[in-house]
């Protein structure tokens, strides 16, 4: 079953919605058909069922495929009505099921007894192939004479045909307008803030109103009357002089509320920023390895940085730009037309027509971008694939290709870029040619009223005019532009979102458990797990391990052998039958409080960047420096890393890089054994490194596990001879179990053919 | 033509190789006193999609290797042919009706030889040059979809694919 669809109901809810808005096909088993199937059954339920999308001649079609307890049935709609024709086949029929994967078709050949004309042969594209594996796991489950059932039909065909969807897609329920209002609510705790901010953009863009009205106001009032005798001149230097003031007292308040505006909305833009970031990592800390396995790392290192980045610049600034642009353009607006409303509407009637215009000339450049992107990527897919390789690259001596390769796609990027500017640097002077065309035309239009023809327009009033329509570009710009920032800040919001949406799988009781201490005695009772699907990779594994023993997991890969032990680490729950330490129930435990007791040495060990002090003390902080010491020397580590200048104060580089591979391993023992942990898990831990650091890990490994309930995975089976038990592991079970010498004593035993084959291969 | 059992090449005349549809649907190839069902792999789907198939049985091991379909007798050539149709079977488009970016994926509709289709692309997922000119396109399910000649189509689907043709 998939652990998905079935833990969370909102996962299948979303599922469904997937498939019905993205997909040309049902999101269901259409309820008439399967009504009419279980009738023709005599009532028996449609356990699972898929659509095969191809026809024999490879035409699209819709043919449901439903599986029953005893029966399998193909059905096709007739004449496009509620009507089916439907085809059953008994269940007791089908001998085999074949698949013939194509490059994006599959045929699936149901066959009965050998030679007999097949029961079914179905065609269907990739889309469909996760929902017919399920199909065909449960049927060759069934020729094997188990029986698996899937809880939910529906939930199950849809998480199929929606998967590989939701894994590259961040999905969140809600659409754009809902997105936006739900990010504004992070700006809930600053509302002081905001207000602030929003009251001094208001001010600056209020105050920027006045200069061009007070120029007006001097010219018609002052300027004019003195040079025509009707105003005194000294009342009128007095009366241009408090303009002047005036003026400069607007400009220093409007710099003073910018001032106000840049530092208020910035620093409120990034403490929203960080509060994403926070609520976001901590929430990624509590999520099931289930979702880190669906998303791809890099995507969401990104989310933490650069979508919180994106979405503090359109808090910060889009929110404020956008909304101010509106109330000055509506401001101006109604300015120009209360001056004078012929020229106003000049003004304004083109005014929807340059924001249309930069909106096209936006869509045009991010078509541009994406021919740029496109080229840009094949040559840093040039630069990813030569740098890693350089040694190959000289090896075979093809530096000149390279070089040539390299060339031709920079050529490329550079021709497409230089189009791109060729775009905007023609948009712009047009589109300012155009705005100009505007004031030439108010110019038309009121050069004969100035002159005295037609209705009457002082100077002034036509040089605040002629100020005002210098104030248009901006806001022009913005609201042009505003769909671009609104669609980077919710793809952005969505990305964020859907990590804080997702609630972890595996996750506490009310009142959990805490074991203290933990003997370390597990048993696993009849315990399937499926990571996907219907298909189970453990298929009722049970076995009992007491307190202190060394068990061995062994078997060919792919087994289910770190399933196992990743169920003991709770990283994921059982989807059928349970798991018991100490006697309890592993989901009744207190999850942290039950790995802390717990260790884990793995084939690949990750250290993080910092001192090997911090990484040994990492499971255990107040660890004292000779405690530290102490496991070091447990791990054969200490003498290596006295050798290093700066001995255990070493910073070793990302993922431990700077150190070997068997150090890097025996400073992960030392983490382990400083850990203390009463279950320890070893996963492959020597298995990369030479025979010589192989007996020092060997060693260390050997003091590490005194005393503790230890499963060990090794491919080298030789490392196992110490072992309490081994269990063989394949195929989703225990198949075999015992000591070393016991299991060696079965004549035709897999352990014992595993243990030929490596020896033959010595 | 040369023949391959189990990843060891052998030298063989074509007539030793026979392949033909039986009763149960299935495609099998009969070599001296060997058979098996098979379907077929095209080991070069688009520089030399009708030469050098692989011939796979139920374990996924080669039985044979058909270096041309041209080599076998013709009742067998015929059956490999039709085969090879479903082996190598992608959507082929005629028309783009919509290229639309969402969040993280870009959300394509088109007109194909086979019907109208939907389907998803990452936005890094980049339509792949082919060998002899074309495009691929791969959705995120993993379904091709085949644009023989991206400057033949309508004036509408030649403008929304501007960006993804060289």
């Amino acid at each position: 079953m998939s652990t998905d669809a079935h833990n969370l109901p909102h996962l299948h809810n979303l599922d469904t919605e997937i498939v019905a808005r993205y997909t040309d096909q049902p999101p269901r088993l259409p309820a008439e058909l399967r009504r009419q199937v279980e009738a023709s059954w005599n009532g028996a339920p449609v356990q699972l069922y898929a659509l095969a999308d191809l026809d024999h001649a490879l035409r699209l079609t819709q043919v449901w495929v439903a599986l029953g307890p005893g029966r399998l049935a193909m059905a096709r709609r007739v004449d496009r009505g509620e009507q089916w024709e439907i085809e059953s086949v008994e269940r007791a029929r089908i001998q085999a099921v074949r698949e013939a994967p194509g490059l994006s078709a599959t045929t699936l050949t149901i066959l009965g007894r050998p030679g007999d004309v097949p029961l079914a042969v179905l065609r269907y594209s990739h889309r469909q192939r996760r929902a017919f594996e399920n199909l065909k796991f449960v049927l060759e489950e069934a020729l094997e004479g188990r029986s698996v059932t899937a809880p939910d039909a529906d939930a199950e065909y849809a998480a199929s045909v929606a998967r590989p969807m939701r894994d590259a897609q961040a999905l969140v329920a809600g659409r754009r307008v809902a997105v936006i209002r739900r990010l504004l609510g992070y700006l809930a705790p600053y509302r002081r803030q905001l207000t602030l901010g929003m009251a001094a953009a208001t001010l600056i863009t209020l105050v920027s109103l006045v200069p061009p009205y007070l120029a007006g106001y001097v010219i018609d009032r002052v300027v004019r009357p003195a040079q025509e005798g009707r105003l005194d001149v000294g009342r009128a230097g007095a009366i241009a002089w408090l303009a002047v003031a005036a003026m400069a007292l607007v400009y220093v308040v409007r710099q003073a509320a910018a001032v106000v505006r840049l530092r208020l909305m910035s620093v409120l833009g990034e403490w929203v920023a960080r509060d994403l970031r926070a609520e976001l990592y901590e929430h990624l800390q509590r999520l099931s390895l289930a979702f880190f396995s669906r998303k791809r790392t890099g995507s969401l290192i990104t989310r933490v940085s650069a979508d919180t980045d994106r979405l503090w610049e359109f808090l910060a600034f889009g929110v404020v730009d956008v909304s101010l642009s509106l109330v000055m353009l509506a401001g101006l607006g109604a300015v120009l037309v209360s001056l004078d409303w012929r020229l106003g509407l000049v003004m304004i009637i083109p005014v929807p027509l340059f924001c249309w215009a930069i909106y096209r000339h936006g869509e045009a450049l991010n078509r541009a971008f994406l021919r740029v992107w496109r080229k840009w990527s094949r040559l840093t897919d040039v630069l990813s694939d030569t740098m890693p390789g350089i040694r190959v690259v000289k090896a075979f001596n093809q530096e000149a290709r390279e070089v040539t390769r390299f060339g031709g796609h920079n050529d490329d990027v550079t021709d497409e870029i230089n189009r791109l500017h060729g775009m905007w640097t023609t948009f712009w002077p047009l589109l300012m040619l155009a705005v100009h065309a505007t004031t030439l035309g108010v110019w038309v239009l009121a050069v004969p009223r100035l002159l005295g023809g037609g209705p009457p327009l002082s100077a002034g009033t036509f040089v605040s005019f002629l100020l005002y329509t210098t104030m248009f570009v901006g806001p022009i710009e913005v609201i042009g532009q505003m769909a671009r920032t609104m669609q980077r800040a919710t793809t952005s919001a969505h990305r964020v979102f859907e990590v804080l949406d997702t609630e972890p799988e595996v996750t506490d009781v009310p009142r959990p458990v805490r074991l203290e201490p933990v003997r370390g005695q597990v048993a696993f009772e009849n315990v399937t797990f499926a990571y996907d699907g219907v298909r189970q990779v453990l298929r009722g594994v049970s076995f009992d391990v007491a307190p202190g023993e060394l068990i061995g997991l062994v078997g060919p890969s792919g087994g289910g052998k770190t399933t196992i032990v990743n169920l003991i680490a709770r990283f994921y729950d059982v989807t059928g039958g349970a798991i018991h330490v100490d006697g309890v129930d592993l989901r009744r435990l207190e999850t942290g409080h039950y790995r802390r007791q717990m260790g884990m040495v793995l084939q690949d060990p990750y250290l993080f960047h910092g001192t090997i002090l911090e990484n040994i003390r990492y499971g255990l902080p107040a660890a004292s420096l000779e405690q530290v010491v102490a496991a070091a020397r447990a791990a054969n580590a200490h003498d290596f890393i006295c050798k290093l200048q700066h001995g255990y104060d070493t910073v070793v580089g990302e993922r431990g890089h700077t150190l070997s591979g068997g150090e890097r391993q025996r400073v992960s023992i030392a983490r382990a054994i400083l850990h203390d942990p009463r279950i320890l898990i070893l996963d492959e831990a020597t298995s990369s490194v030479d025979t010589e650091t192989e007996r020092e890990i060997q060693e260390a490994l050997e003091r590490l596990i005194a005393g503790r309930t230890v499963f060990a995975i090794a491919h080298r089976l030789s490392t196992l001879r110490k072992a309490s038990r081994l269990f063989v592991i394949a195929d989703g079970r225990l198949v075999e179990s015992g000591t070393h010498i016991e299991l060696l004593g079965k004549a035709h035993g897999r352990y014992r053919r595993l243990y030929e084959m490596q020896l033959q291969l010595q | 033509m040369e023949l391959t059992t189990l990843g060891r090449p052998v030298a063989a005349v074509a007539s030793e190789l026979t392949l033909e549809r039986r009763a149960d649907g299935r495609l099998w190839a009969v070599r001296g006193g060997a058979e098996r069902a098979v379907w077929v792999r095209r080991c070069f789907p688009w520089s030399e999609p009708a030469r050098l198939v692989s011939l796979r049985d139920d374990e996924e091991r080669e039985f044979a290797l058909v270096r041309d379909p041209a080599e076998l007798d013709p009742t067998s050539r015929r059956v490999l042919e039709e085969a090879m149709v479903a082996a190598g079977f992608v959507f082929e488009i005629t028309q783009v009706t919509a290229i639309d970016e969402e969040v993280e994926i870009r959300h394509w509709r088109v007109e194909t030889r086979q019907g109208t289709r939907s389907f998803q692309t990452r936005l890094d997922a980049w339509p792949r040059l082919l060998p002899h000119g074309g495009l691929l396109i791969r959705d995120v399910a993993g379904d091709l979809y085949h644009l023989g000649e991206p400057g033949a189509l309508d004036h509408h689907s030649r403008a929304l694919l501007w960006a993804f043709v060289d």
